[in-house]
């Protein structure tokens, strides 16, 4: 059976079995990825994958299954799925199949070029690394990790209402993680390049930076405990938003788990603040067309000047809110069921650089790295505690390394306390994006 | 399902450019999920995967390349992707398939599949109910999810292998909140067993107290201080901090590149006489059992560190041809998407002869960390970061008041000599373990150990 006519026989059996609206979510792919360790190359995968799943009205209510298995069986199995997950679901609020907006946006999220690179091509750039990063100094041991990763990727959304919906997009990236040992020391570095045109991979960027921080690292060590006046840099501010982005979520504050519930048009952080969401951005790792329901997307600040001006919604969160969606419907995966994300996620640029921030800051800390992300911080509270590495300042400049310290605080604190956003806007390798940012004074632990 | 014919077809064509050896691994797999919020049933899933991975080696390299097409034509094109990136190799013997039935050392009495939607939200209801008479816990999230895999294993050495796995868990987060801040408690039990593991393994009642009692105590504890202090760490998913800091490091995965702390330490001192730390597969029924690895070895008991002394590392097919050592049945992946690796299994901490009571009461000022959260690690450094979900300073030898936000962070190889004590009630924990090879299920576990000297980080 072909994909074509598995979808229409699916949609058709389904309305024949009692489904009173259906929708089907396509997702397809193609991967290559390859990493190398000590010069040579380590792992090599490629893939091509699809997966689908069915949404449907049974009975009032919605159920959801899905297959990676495409054959008559896999039919039965998704309508019954589906049928006996509306049946047991208790979710009293009304629930729909989309219609359709009267136009999208048109974008370019694909390159066909791309897609024609070959794979020798890929491992000489991968290769090319290490051998770069042994060059800058004898100090620098080997790469840890070294990646290079092509990936395109096709959404179809199909539906009984006639809705018919097709978006496109490739990427291609490459990272490294420098080793710098001397004597009995041993710290590491990242690098990381990524774009949509094989010819802009940067691999003396992902090597320079990755050896740079590697080296620089090697002589840290912790500061003694207590409260520092703290910069997070553009590098690792992402990651820190990344965590907390859910209390963002219509979703998230209508089930109670968001302490922004309720708090539109209020400030909930300082005036040099403004949050974007925006699924148009040229080159954003999560740019689209339209989101997991349809909806045709738009950008829009989460939070403008300090003050809090919508939540994230889909067409369900939306419908209770008594508003319009705003078009950031999500599903980790085809066969995930439809909750609320955003999209290109970042605080909008100011004017001034780091170096500017730092001078302003004079004595210091800023922080280039947290990790334990996912153990150390609480979303729904705020609270973070996270181990972190970084360098002090002193005089407004650039002094020690430091690191195996933890930082701790509150998100929604921090968010009242920025004093100043820089300019130097970075999407680090992922849809979440930020300026380096000073945020006041941090609680550290360190020696 | 793979036929032998199939099997063999595949393999001849995967290693035509000259690979040294080729494997194909098929899966088919049903999962249900079904999830609950306070008290109301909100999503029923149920997701089958399906395909498959061939690898081929050249030497130390290996190549993988998967799809979801299954058929004859979709396997033989994902054999000659993989075949392609082979340059130069020496070329594999090919063995005849003989099937090789796989010895169950973990039976399943009630197959999830062929239990009714119905009796799993009766499960999920009853621990919902006991949340109830709590009245700071604000919100309570309960979810079942169940898993059938099915897998077939075939390669050139002739092996021709296949298992069915069967997993349960349960799912209890409380949310305790004062209108101004909220905190968590949680409790997630579940093994390789099937339905049946309601009557004596899982109590969602029990669950329900223990999510609930944890969120209410640390909704009311203060911050934890920041310091260096002795630190008692309890069983069950403490172990999580060797999991972490050391079980990570001993992989070959870590090993074979030399981006490991504990690299050509095989035979030397590298904990505390007292630690002895085990990785076992064998366990009937537990969470990160095995019959076969993922590459159709039969799984083993494996001793890492005995009194101290480093005895194995974890080793898969590929890193045991970089090593030069041979594989230790733990080579495991998520499914079909991933090449499998070396991987931890149930790994915990031996029990040891000392007295629980004895352990706080003469470790003077410090903190008991009687219920770890999550934690990474980064293997060529070893330092690691693990929250701490429930924890009480002890002032004295006392146990004070509970703190919150307290983490742990050090680094594994310092950490393991310092252990000073070890206590005799070992209990394991679950978790799911993500590395290069995808999501596995874990266990992890220990007795209550104290480290005579850590850096805990709070406010």
């Amino acid at each position: 059976m072909t994909t074509e006519q598995f979808i229409h026989q699916l949609l058709d059996t389904a309305k024949k079995r009692g489904l009173s609206e259906a929708e089907i979510y396509l997702s397809s792919g193609d991967s290559f990825r390859a990493m190398s360790q000590q010069g040579a190359l380590s792992n090599y995968t490629v893939n091509s994958t699809r997966g689908l799943s069915l949404r449907g009205i049974y009975n009032g209510k919605m159920g959801y299954a899905a297959t990676e298995a495409f054959d008559e069986e896999a039919i039965d199995m998704l309508i019954s799925g589906v049928m006996e997950s509306a049946l047991l679901t208790e979710d009293d609020s009304f629930q729909q199949i989309y219609q359709g907006d009267e136009h999208y946006p048109e974008m370019d999220c694909y390159n066909p070029e791309l897609d024609k690179v070959e794979e020798k091509r890929k491992i000489d750039f991968l290769l090319s690394l290490e051998p770069m990063a042994k060059a800058k100094d004898p100090r620098i041991v080997q790469l840890s990790y070294n990646v290079i990763s092509t990936s395109s990727g096709q959404v179809r959304i199909v539906n009984t209402h006639g809705l018919d919906l097709e978006a496109k997009d490739n990427i291609a990236y490459a990272y490294a993680s420098a080793v710098a040992k001397e004597g009995e020391r041993v710290a590491t570095g990242m690098g990381m390049t990524i774009s949509r045109d094989f010819d802009k991979l940067d691999a003396e960027k992902v090597v320079n930076d990755a050896t740079e921080e590697a080296l620089f690292m090697l002589a840290a060590e912790p500061v003694p405990s207590g409260t520092y006046r703290c910069i997070i840099e553009n590098r690792c501010m992402p990651d820190l938003l990344s965590v907390f982005s859910g209390v963002f979520s219509a979703e998230n504050a209508q089930k109670g788990l968001s302490l922004l519930a309720g708090k539109e048009g209020e400030m909930i952080a300082s005036s040099a603040v403004t949050l974007m969401d925006d699924p148009l951005m040229q080159d954003g790792l999560t740019s689209q067309p339209f989101d997991a329901e349809g909806v045709a997307c738009f950008p829009k600040a989460v939070i403008e000047n300090g003050t809090f001006t919508t939540l994230l919604h889909n067409l369900k969160t939306a419908r209770k809110a008594g508003c319009k969606s705003t078009g950031n419907a999500a599903k980790s995966g085809f066969a995930g069921t439809v909750r609320v994300s955003p999209t290109n996620f970042y605080f909008r640029p100011g004017e001034k650089s780091l170096a500017e921030l730092m001078d302003d800051m004079q004595d210091g800390l800023v922080i280039t790295e947290v990790s334990g992300l996912h153990a150390g911080a609480n979303a729904i509270s705020g609270d973070f505690s996270l181990i972190a590495q970084g360098y002090t300042v002193k005089g407004g400049k650039k002094e020690k390394a430091v690191d195996r310290i933890t930082v701790a605080g509150n998100f929604f604190q921090l968010l009242k306390n920025i004093r100043a956003v820089g300019g130097d806007l970075l999407f680090p390798g992922s849809s979440t994006g930020s300026p380096s940012v000073d945020i006041g004074e941090i609680a550290v632990a360190g020696k | 399902m793979l036929s032998e014919q199939l099997a063999a077809k595949v393999l001849a064509e995967a290693v035509k450019t000259g690979g040294d050896f080729a494997e194909i691994f098929l899966e088919d797999r049903l999962n249900h999920s079904l999830s609950m919020l306070s008290g109301k049933v909100e999503t029923v899933n149920s997701l089958r995967l399906h395909g498959a991975g061939v690898r081929v080696f050249s030497g130390t390299q290996g190549i993988y390349v998967y799809t979801n097409d299954t058929t004859e034509a979709g396997l033989i094109a994902c054999a000659r992707r993989a075949a392609g990136a082979i340059l130069d190799g020496k070329g594999a013997q090919v063995h005849p398939l003989s099937w090789q039935d796989t010895k169950n050392i973990h039976p399943i009495l009630l197959r999830p599949d062929q239990v009714k939607s119905a009796r799993k939200v009766e499960k999920m209801r009853a621990a919902q109910a006991a949340l109830k008479q709590y009245d700071e816990i604000a919100q309570a999230a309960v979810s079942y999810s169940d898993s059938l895999q099915r897998v077939w294993i075939a390669n050139t050495e002739g092996l021709f292998t296949g298992d069915t796995r069967v997993y349960t868990r349960f799912f209890v987060n409380a949310i305790a909140s004062n209108g101004t801040e909220n905190q968590t408690g949680s409790a997630s039990p579940g093994a390789m067993q099937g339905f049946e593991i309601f009557d004596h393994r899982i109590d969602p009642e029990a669950c329900a107290h223990k999510a609930a009692r944890q969120a209410i105590t640390m909704l009311h504890a203060p911050l934890c201080p920041a310091g260096v202090m002795p630190v008692v760490i309890d069983n069950g998913f403490g172990g999580v901090i060797f999991h972490e800091a050391c079980g990570h490091s001993l992989e070959a995965t870590s090993v074979a590149p030399g981006n490991s702390e504990f690299c050509g330490k095989l035979g030397r001192k590298v904990a505390s006489d007292k630690v002895t730390a085990i990785d076992d597969g064998t366990l009937p029924n537990e969470w990160g059992s095995l019959n076969i690895d993922d590459e159709g070895t039969p799984t083993t008991r494996l001793v890492l560190i005995e009194n101290g002394i480093l005895k194995n590392y974890m080793i898969d097919k590929l890193n045991a041809r970089k090593m030069g050592m041979p594989i230790t049945g733990s080579s495991r992946r998520q499914g079909y998407m991933y090449a499998p690796t070396s991987r931890m299994r149930n790994t915990y901490i031996a029990a040891g002869n000392d007295d629980e009571a004895e352990i706080i009461s003469s470790m003077g000022d410090g903190l008991y960390a009687k219920a770890m959260g999550g934690g990474s690690v980064e293997p060529s450094t070893g330092k690691f970061n693990f929250s701490v979900q429930e924890g009480y300073l002890v002032k004295d030898g006392k146990i004070a008041h509970p703190v919150r936000g307290a983490s742990l962070i050090g680094r594994g190889s310092e950490i393991l000599p310092l252990i000073d004590r070890v206590g005799k009630d070992m209990q394991m924990a679950q978790g799911m373990c993500g590395s290069q090879s995808g999501s596995v299920p874990t266990n992890v576990g220990q007795p209550m150990i104290r480290v005579s000297s850590m850096t805990v980080g709070g406010r």
